[in-house]
């Protein structure tokens, strides 16, 4: 063992340790909850169950209102999708491509969505949706979910219209095309990776999303989210980890089949103008 | 009407629709809870509601335990983050491999579902606790209901983002100019200093202020995992609404949070609107 450490050389070892400790450190709260989910009975202190069945995933799926929970869940996730791109979309297109007055302080001005301490800001918004009749609504839910995504869902489509090349559309112009046909199959195409993962990351904000939902939604809008809650408060650990598992379904879901659009270039491009 | 003008219409008209839902549900309820936040208990204004936000005792820790959180959880995120980052641009090999096949997930993460396996990891008679008693050791520190708990949730979910920003700056210093100073004989250091440094300096400003934002106003991971008190004021800001019914403190404590924010988010806006300036020129 010793010579085998010492032909590898000080730098390997160090880069084995740091992976092992980024492994255990950002892993080992999800294979823990994995673990847990296929768990009859883990005693103290015993490093893995002794006992494993699948009874809590019945016990979880029996309970009322999971079903219905997941449902509402995907449906609310897709309409606010939807909605964000028909209202952001056009605005990315404006910042990119139009120059308008204020255009610098509309841009920015969506930076308020993540500079007001969302607890505060559900609160107000309480206040607000009772004076217009919006709680416990699905129009209250959606406006609430969209909150999150307003940023992301303008800067990364505002940086990918800015990445496809004036050039381009000149040269189609050029040869006659309309401005809605250029826009329609050259501009339109070419920003569309970052229009995708702009679109995903606001369905899986809007599948995470429960603070707001539980202050605007409960009781009649019972999410995904806003059912773990009383999940974790109330039942034993192994069926907290089984619905933890349902809920992180999707997102893994969707990552995967979406994988060569997500990069780390353009969902940076979400945080910052590029 | 000219043909600029024409264009900047269609602009505003094409941006104006997000921009009302935004002044819908974040600038007027901002402002609600600026006025509320000045309404005194009798119904006049004045700054009483500031006032006993800094001068309670258990407020005034509330504050102080918050930004000692937020700071040591913002600096901690950027060292490690900038440290694994530019391992990750310059180093190959299965390490960097695998680091990079794995990091960007638990961004994809639920919050909910990420502190509830922390809770379960950590727990005074979690996973871990039982694995170091099969190494001979007895007791385990206080993590969770400890403010180190609270701290270590922040590192689990900001370090993949900021990593996620930092690679993405890293990747577009060019080899080639990294070459060439070694080729004049720049050493290690001066390479990282006079060219690595600044050349991301605004992306470390980025990660810094999403931070730092992300974690002051924080609620899910304190609520779940933090002691009861001093809080962090997310916390606070919930239970001075639900439990005390007291809407104007809460709207105080939400306010003094967001000028904290803007303190920060002041320089970002700088930075970001010093490059718009140089692209429209």
């Amino acid at each position: 063992m010793k010579w085998y450490l010492k032909s590898l050389g000080p730098k390997k070892i160090i880069e084995f340790v740091a992976l092992i400790i980024f492994v255990i450190f950002f892993m080992g709260p999800l294979l823990n909850l994995a673990i847990l989910a296929f768990t009859g009975n883990w005693n103290y202190p015993d490093m893995l169950p002794r006992e494993w069945s699948l009874k809590w995933w019945k016990f979880v799926f029996q309970q009322e209102g999971v079903s219905q929970s997941i449902a509402l869940s995907f449906l609310i996730a897709t309409i606010v999708t939807a909605v964000s791109i028909v209202l952001c979309v056009p605005a990315a297109y404006a910042f990119a491509r139009i120059r308008f007055p204020l255009s610098k302080f509309f841009l920015f001005s969506f930076l308020l969505t993540h500079a007001f301490p969302k607890m505060g800001l559900y609160v107000s918004i309480a206040v607000l949706f009772y004076k217009l009749g919006l709680m416990n609504t699905l129009l209250g839910v959606i406006l609430i979910h969209i909150i999150n995504v307003l940023m992301y869902m303008t800067w990364i489509p505002t940086s990918a219209f800015r990445n496809v090349h004036t050039a381009q559309e000149e040269s189609a112009r050029d040869v006659g095309a309309s401005p809605f046909r250029v826009f329609r199959s050259i501009t339109l195409p070419m920003a569309m990776p970052g229009i995708i993962v702009a679109s995903i990351f606001t369905f899986l904000n809007s599948l995470d999303e429960a603070q707001g939902t539980f202050l605007v939604g409960v009781p009649n809008f019972r999410t995904m989210p806003v059912v773990m809650y009383g999940i974790i408060s109330d039942y034993p650990a192994y069926a907290g980890a089984v619905f933890s598992i349902i809920l992180t379904a999707p997102t893994i879901i969707l990552l995967l089949a979406a994988q060569r659009f997500v990069s780390a270039d353009v969902l940076s491009s979400g945080f910052q103008i590029k | 009407m000219s043909k600029q003008a024409r264009r900047g219409l269609l602009g505003i008209s094409l941006v104006l629709p997000s921009f009302l839902i935004l002044v819908l549900i974040v600038v007027l309820p901002i402002l609600g809870s600026l006025k509320e936040s000045l309404t005194n208990h009798s119904g006049g204004y004045d700054l009483s509601n500031y006032k006993y936000l800094f001068t309670d005792k258990l407020m005034r820790s509330n504050i102080i335990f918050t930004l000692e959180v937020t700071i040591a959880s913002t600096l901690l995120v950027l060292v490690i983050s900038y440290v694994l980052a530019v391992y990750m641009r310059f180093n190959q090999g299965m390490a960097v491999n695998w680091i990079r096949r794995m990091y960007m997930i638990p961004i994809f993460i639920p919050s909910v579902i990420a502190t509830y396996g922390l809770i379960q990891l950590l727990g005074n008679r979690g996973w871990a606790a039982r694995i170091l008693y099969h190494f001979g050791s007895e007791s385990f520190p206080r993590i969770i209901f400890d403010m180190k708990g609270i701290i270590i949730a922040n590192l689990w979910f900001n370090i993949p983002f900021t990593t996620m920003l930092l690679g993405s700056a890293l990747s577009a210093v060019p080899n080639s100019v990294i070459e060439s100073a070694k080729d004049v004989g720049a050493g290690k250091l001066r390479i990282f200093f006079k060219l690595i440094l600044p050349l991301t300096f605004k992306t470390l400003l980025v990660a810094s202020t999403f931070v730092f934002m992300g974690v002051i106003g924080s609620f899910t991971a304190p609520f779940l995992i933090g002691p009861n008190a001093p809080q962090m004021l997310g916390v606070s800001m919930e239970q001075i609404f639900g439990v005390f019914q007291d809407r104007q403190l809460a709207a105080a404590t939400a306010f003094f949070t967001f000028l904290m924010c803007s303190f920060v988010g002041y320089f970002y806006i700088r930075s970001m609107i010093k490059e718009e300036g140089m692209r429209s020129s």
